[in-house]
């Protein structure tokens, strides 16, 4: 029987998982109040209990809520399910702001701010400057596995690794969603991953 | 070429917690930049965290709830653009930063030439201690010397070794008191860290023990 329950509640967790992915990408692609709204009734008052033990008081507190919420209302096409769920998406921008908002209460006098830190709200881009360590020597086999992409994935890689936009105005420039964008993406990647390893 | 030396599970709870001292979060953040394993750690210790800290509730009032969305709903929606790419220069060399330290790119106050074959710059992180860029070049060295404090050394470019291990570009290196080194480099292209300081050098052999009442000038 416990076996029994234990399941339901690893089965109602992902389904609460699977709903604020979807919540969040509604909210990305259409600014859907109402999936913002289901978004905000979950996580407000959770991160409400992580604010009051951090800032030790109440009005602090509700504007790490308030400062977070906005973060996901304003950034959500920034949320990529595929690197990990709503709730650590949400936990690591509530972390960023408390971090932020402690130094200015503090009047700590420090440069470093929570973006340098955590890139949690960066427009992801690739970084043409900082080569992966172990793909430096296979830079040149890179360019002729490339070459032997599907052209819609090819086009869709050259923008952002060649050109060095972000997914999101891939999307734009394409008319295509933000999703696709990343899912093709992931995919040539892959291909490129599996072509890379084959030749080893 | 794969990175050997990584921060703790303790370092990098505590940095993914936002509880680490600044100069040191910096660090390591640099060290994650660079690092494909790492950055799966953190991935991992960051889930832990959310399910731990985003399990209990602690309900508003229905009229503050109302409130606080009807405001968020009214601001309108971010665009963000994608930060530039600062290099860092010396000499006519140009080195790739992490994307945590390219800020800090700008931000130095000019390379000064150190003893022997040594370059250093400081980067004013208003932080409690201190934060250099340091190049070595081929067969330069730093005199040696131990630790009052804790010493975080990060190789950005380049390899150096210091009689107790040989370092490759990535790897992470904590010092403390137990440590005395030397640091030197034999690598035709130099070698370029980023370390954080929080109590000066203090060295320990030769000549070089002269350089300890000025150890507050010379690398602190």
């Amino acid at each position: 029987m416990l076996v029994g329950i234990e399941l339901n509640k690893y089965q109602a967790q992902g389904d609460v998982t699977n709903e604020m992915v979807a919540c969040l990408h509604t909210v990305a692609a259409k600014r859907c109040q109402a999936s913002f709204a289901r978004l905000f009734h979950y996580f407000a008052p959770r991160l409400r209990a992580y604010a009051l033990k951090q800032m030790g008081n109440d009005a602090l507190a509700m504007e790490l809520v308030q400062e977070t919420l906005t973060n996901v209302w304003q950034k959500a096409h920034l949320f990529d399910a595929s690197k990990g769920a709503p709730s650590t998406w949400i936990f690591t921008i509530a972390r960023n702001i408390r971090f932020d908002m402690l130094r200015k209460q503090q009047h700590r006098k420090e440069d470093i701010c929570a973006d340098d830190l955590w890139p949690v709200l960066c427009e992801q881009t690739a970084d043409l400057a900082q080569p992966e360590l172990d793909e430096q020597v296979t830079l040149e086999q890179v360019g002729q596995l490339f070459e032997a992409l599907p052209d819609k994935q090819k086009q869709v890689i050259e923008a952002i690794y060649i050109q060095g936009k972000s997914q999101q105005e891939v999307a734009d420039a394409l008319g295509i969603p933000l999703g696709t964008v990343k899912s093709r993406t992931r995919l040539a990647l892959q291909r490129l991953k599996e072509m890379l390893s084959d030749e080893d | 070429m794969k990175i050997k030396l990584h921060p703790s599970d303790q370092q990098l709870t505590l940095f993914a917690q936002g509880q680490a001292a600044p100069g040191e979060s910096l660090i390591i953040s640099a060290h994650v930049d660079m690092c494909p394993v790492c950055q799966k750690r953190m991935a991992n210790v960051e889930m832990a965290l959310a399910e731990q800290v985003l399990t209990e509730q602690s309900p508003l009032p229905d009229r503050q709830m109302q409130d606080m969305l009807a405001q968020i709903l009214a601001t309108p929606q971010a665009s963000t653009t994608p930060a530039e790419v600062h290099y860092l220069e010396l000499d006519g060399k140009h080195f790739a930063l992490p994307r945590s330290l390219q800020r800090y790119a700008s931000k130095i106050n000019g390379w000064s030439h150190m003893v022997g074959k040594l370059w250093q710059a400081r980067v004013d992180l208003g932080i409690h201690g201190r934060a250099d860029f340091i190049y070595m070049e081929k067969g330069g060295s730093v005199p040696e010397h131990t630790h009052r404090g804790h010493e975080l050394t990060l190789v950005l470019d380049g390899e150096f070794s210091d009689g107790k291990g040989h370092y490759d570009t990535g790897d992470f290196i904590c010092c403390d008191g137990q440590h005395t080194h030397s640091p030197r480099t034999d690598a035709d292209e130099g070698c370029l860290v980023f370390s954080v300081l929080d109590q000066p050098l203090h060295f320990t052999s030769g000549l070089a023990r002269l350089l300890n009442p000025f150890s507050h000038l010379f690398f602190k």
